[in-house]
């Protein structure tokens, strides 16, 4: 079966939500009859899928590289060390990776916009919230696929953009408008490092690369393609450091790292559908795969970088864990393990195994969009998102608590949901570095740590929503099953998550990660001994922090905690998030305080001390003209004879000596 | 014939002038102001009449003619600008009630 | 030193000192009085120069009608003929510039045509020769300038009285 006809036409798999978004923008509440535009964007987004799965097969089946640049955007003429000047193209690019991202946003997208048929329904403004889903598609699958870091970013501007609209999209909600605001303008302090990367690997590349740096195509940035200039090039190592930690900062405020990842658990003011495509499973994950990318394809990172995402990776993993452990919201709880499973992946790439982050962005986008829209399925009947008034759901919602069961198990590593395998791997590989990398040990052993936790806290959700006999408050409307819209994406993700690990084991699929070329050392180690003893550690771990959970929370218990219990005040603390967002507001009161009244200072003294100088001398010239004009006949006169005795000055004295001076008669 | 140096002819009308100048400066009294411009007309007609003398003599010559000539004009001149004045000072006299001239700083009634 | 240096300097003295006292005092009439000395002061300057026609002129235009036009100028308008003005300080700046304008006319002087005064007499009749011959028409414009002014200034009188 040969599908790479199909990578000519991989241009549509971001076209067809396109065209969602403008029917369903253009048409907008004259589509009432199809769920306000759901249905179309369900169908359009379907075809997507079909088309990106069936690519991603074809890329399987012959793992290459397919780059087809289709519009060449603007040229720049030959100048300096670009003999041949530099075309900026826009085009499509399907490799390994892509494909598997392909895989991942098509179908994750069309679940949740499924499933949104029937969350969303009694919601208002459906157009927009399905146009805006769609646009989110067509941009994220333009990251996925775009060939140059300039169009890469371009879209990832536009998921950004998305991000924010659908965060708030509940806008009448100050909290969900004021979140939108901080997600844009979080990830955007990632954003600009981002673009400074961009310019330094350009400048970098550009000046000192053979071939003048570019590809034959004359863009350098074309994955695969590009002939890159190693490490360890004398003069280069200090601007590919500082370009690569902008390419992490980039990434840490799209995927939420720390210390940029304050945004992520306020964006669950979105819906929830839009947590878990975008927030949870895609979007996020951008910042890992811009990783992996700049990993693979931008000629690797030195090693001050890699330490750096070592570092924000595995804190990050610990922090947000912990933060998981006391949060009340269901939203938020697993929004921190998000942030968490992130610190995961960007651990892996760190440690030199970009393709394990990969794999691990995989499994947990399938298992995360499950959870979250297992949260949506309660959140839809009982109308609540906090943990302490629900209890005894799984007598109402067999098959939601059934796909939460599994969604939280996957996300526990207990073998064989596909939280294990990928999670297993970024441990063993981490692992293996710590011989060459003894520096990498405290944050492997916050990795590890994290295993216990992340078991602990979403059984701890899992045990509080769904254990119990009823619903601990009382007045929460009566639980019942959801409709087959959401039931469908939920079973369907289930399955993903039972499986998505054990596609390591299809060759084909394996492929997919080992048919990048250069990539020899971004595969998995190969298991020894030792890691299956890591996998037993780990898998432990997991059990017990599930029994754990249990012996908590199980059977609908709760607690009274006293206020003078240490416990109390560690997760007065947690709850406060370790006041770092309290102290962003500080430092960012303190900072625009500064600014604004350096700003007032300059306002006030500078310029308003410059126009009203301008008029004050204006005011004093025109006094003084006006003391003048006194209408007093000698006092003219006097004007008079001095001006005459002034041009005679002028003309018997000073008009000789400058004739003199300049050399005239 | 006699012959004068101009000199202290000249420093005579500057100083005249100068009077004049004063005079006009500082008077706020209308016909004291007609005084000081009589005085600065004088010293100018004095000079006239000084280049006038100065002017080459040979036989039969009518050098220096126009500077008294125009001598005599301006004192035709000064009479006329003497009345124009008094006119001046009775209109203001009648409209100000005064003839000072701080008490007709304005152009209007 | 010749009489007619030593007449010069008295005469020059004279038109100095009373010029200047002309505007200082503070009794209208007094000025008066002084403004008709130097303008009889200045035309025995101008026969000392050999010019009886401008003297006579001096006399009989200035002396006589100027000084009467100004006495009349004060009877008109005060109703005490006899009443002092306010005194009028000699404020700086004024006073500076004369003195300037004095200062610098004297600076000036080496500019202007130097030599000695060839004083001599002139036939009043070549005077008027001169004055009608060659310029008459200009001396005529002249004269109807004048004459225009004097209307205008009966005018102003006459205005202000219906």
């Amino acid at each position: 079966m040969d599908l790479s006809i199909l990578f000519g036409w991989v241009f549509l798999v971001p076209l067809l939500p396109a065209l969602a978004f403008v029917i369903i923008g253009v048409l907008g509440e004259r589509l009432g009859r199809f769920e306000h535009g759901g249905w179309i964007a369900v169908l359009l987004s379907g075809a997507a899928m079909v088309l990106g799965v069936l690519i991603a097969i074809g890329e399987m089946l012959n793992p290459n590289t397919y780059t087809d640049v289709s519009y060449t955007w603007f040229h720049v003429g030959a100048s300096g060390p670009f003999a041949n000047g530099v075309s900026f193209v826009v085009g499509t690019l399907v490799d390994p990776i892509s494909a598997l991202m392909l895989i991942v946003v098509t179908v994750v997208g069309f679940l949740v916009m499924l499933y949104s048929v029937g969350y969303m329904h009694h919601d208002e403004g459906l157009p927009r919230y399905y146009a805006l889903l769609s646009l989110f598609l067509t941009a994220m699958l333009g990251v996925v696929l775009s060939d140059n870091l300039l169009e890469f970013f371009l879209f990832w501007e536009l998921v950004g953009v998305c991000s924010y609209f659908l965060i708030g999209f509940y806008w009448r909600k100050p909290s969900a408008s004021s979140a939108a605001k901080e997600a844009f303008l979080v990830t955007r302090i990632g954003d600009v490092m981002f673009l400074l990367g961009i310019f330094i690997y350009f400048s970098v590349y550009a000046m000192t690369g053979p071939n003048g740096g570019w590809a034959a195509n004359g863009f350098l940035f074309v994955h695969g393609s590009a002939s890159f200039i190693p490490i360890g090039a004398p003069g280069n190592s200090t601007l590919l450091t500082v370009a690569g930690l902008m390419l992490l900062g980039g990434a840490a405020g799209k995927s939420a790292q720390f210390p940029l990842d304050v945004w992520l658990p306020d964006a669950m003011e979105g819906p929830t559908t839009v947590s878990a495509l975008i927030h949870a499973a895609t979007m996020v994950a951008a910042g890992v795969y811009l990783l992996v990318v700049g990993s693979i394809f931008l000629g690797g990172y030195t090693s001050i970088v890699l330490f750096a995402i070592v570092a924000v990776g595995g804190f990050t993993t610990f922090y947000a864990a912990t933060m998981a452990v006391v949060n009340t919201d269901i939203k938020r709880v697993i929004a921190y393990s998000t942030i968490s499973q992130l610190g995961y992946m960007v651990l892996a790439v760190g440690a030199g195994f970009a393709m394990v982050g990969l794999y691990q962005l995989f499994t947990h986008a399938f298992f995360k969009a499950l959870l979250f829209l297992a949260a949506g399925a309660i959140i839809h009947t009982i109308v609540t998102q906090d943990l302490f008034r629900m209890g005894g759901l799984a007598k109402k919602m067999r098959y939601t608590s059934i796909a939460f069961l599994i969604g939280a198990l996957a996300l526990s590593g207990i073998p064989p949901f596909a939280g294990f395998w990928s999670k297993d791997d970024v441990l063993a590989s981490v692992y293996s570095q710590l011989g060459a990398h003894p520096e990498y040990w405290p944050f492997f052993i916050l990795a590890f740590v994290t295993v216990f936790l992340t078991a602990y806290y979403i059984f701890r959700v899992y045990f509080l929503a769904f254990s119990g006999q009823r619903t601990r408050d009382a007045s929460l409307p009566e639980a019942h099953e959801v409709p087959w819209v959401m039931l469908v994406p939920m079973m369907v993700l289930a399955g993903f998550a039972v499986v998505a690990g054990l596609f390591a084991f299809v060759p084909s699929f394996a492929a997919l990660f080992t048919g990048v070329p250069g990539l020899a050392t971004n595969v998995p180690p190969a298991y020894g001994p030792t890691d299956l003893l890591l996998s037993a550690i780990s898998v432990t771990l997991a059990g017990a922090g599930i029994l754990l959970a249990w012996g908590l929370w199980g059977n609908g218990r709760v607690y009274e905690l006293r206020a003078s219990s240490p416990v109390h005040s560690i997760r007065n603390l947690l709850l406060a998030r370790y006041h770092v967002k309290a102290a962003y507001d500080w430092v960012g009161m303190v900072g625009m305080y500064t600014v604004a009244r350096a700003a007032d200072f300059f306002d006030r003294f500078v310029i308003d001390g410059a126009v009203k100088g301008f008029e004050r001398s204006f005011r004093s010239m025109s006094d003084g003209m006006r003391r003048i004009q006194t209408g007093l006949v000698s006092d003219y006169a006097t004007y008079v004879v001095a001006g005459v005795i002034a041009v005679f000055v002028l003309l018997l004295f000073v008009a000789p000596y400058l004739a003199s001076l300049f050399g005239g008669g | 014939m006699t012959t004068l140096a101009i000199t202290g002819f000249l420093a005579l009308s500057f100083a005249l002038f100068a009077i004049a100048i004063f005079g006009i400066l500082t008077r706020r009294n209308f016909i004291l102001l007609l005084v000081s411009l009589e005085i600065g007309m004088n010293a100018a007609i004095l000079n006239f009449v000084y280049f006038a003398a100065l002017a080459p003599v040979n036989a039969g010559s009518t050098n220096g003619l126009p500077g008294q000539s125009i001598a005599v004009v301006l004192i035709g001149f000064a009479a006329t600008e003497i009345a124009v004045g008094l006119a001046i000072v009775l209109a203001l006299n009648r409209s100000k009630g005064s003839i000072n001239v701080a008490d007709s700083t304005t152009l209007r009634n | 030193m010749s009489p007619e240096e030593l007449a010069f300097l008295a005469l020059a003295l004279i038109a100095i000192v009373t010029g200047t006292l002309a505007l200082l005092v503070r009794e209208l009439i007094h000025t008066i009085v002084w403004i008709g000395v130097f303008f009889v002061d200045l035309a025995a300057l101008y026969f000392l120069l050999l010019a009886p026609f401008l003297g006579v002129l001096q006399l009989g235009v200035y002396a006589g009608a100027v000084t009467i036009l100004l006495l009349f100028g004060i009877m008109v308008t005060r109703k005490r003929i006899f009443s002092r003005e306010a005194a009028t300080g000699i404020t700086a700046v004024p006073v500076a510039l004369a003195v300037v304008a004095f200062i610098f006319l004297l600076v000036a002087l080496p500019e202007f045509p130097q030599g000695e005064l060839t004083v001599r007499s002139f036939d009043p009749s070549l005077l008027s020769q001169n004055l009608f011959g060659p310029g008459g028409p200009w001396l005529l414009l002249l004269g109807l300038v004048m004459l225009s002014a004097l209307i205008g200034a009966i005018y102003l009188v006459r205005e202000g009285r219906e």
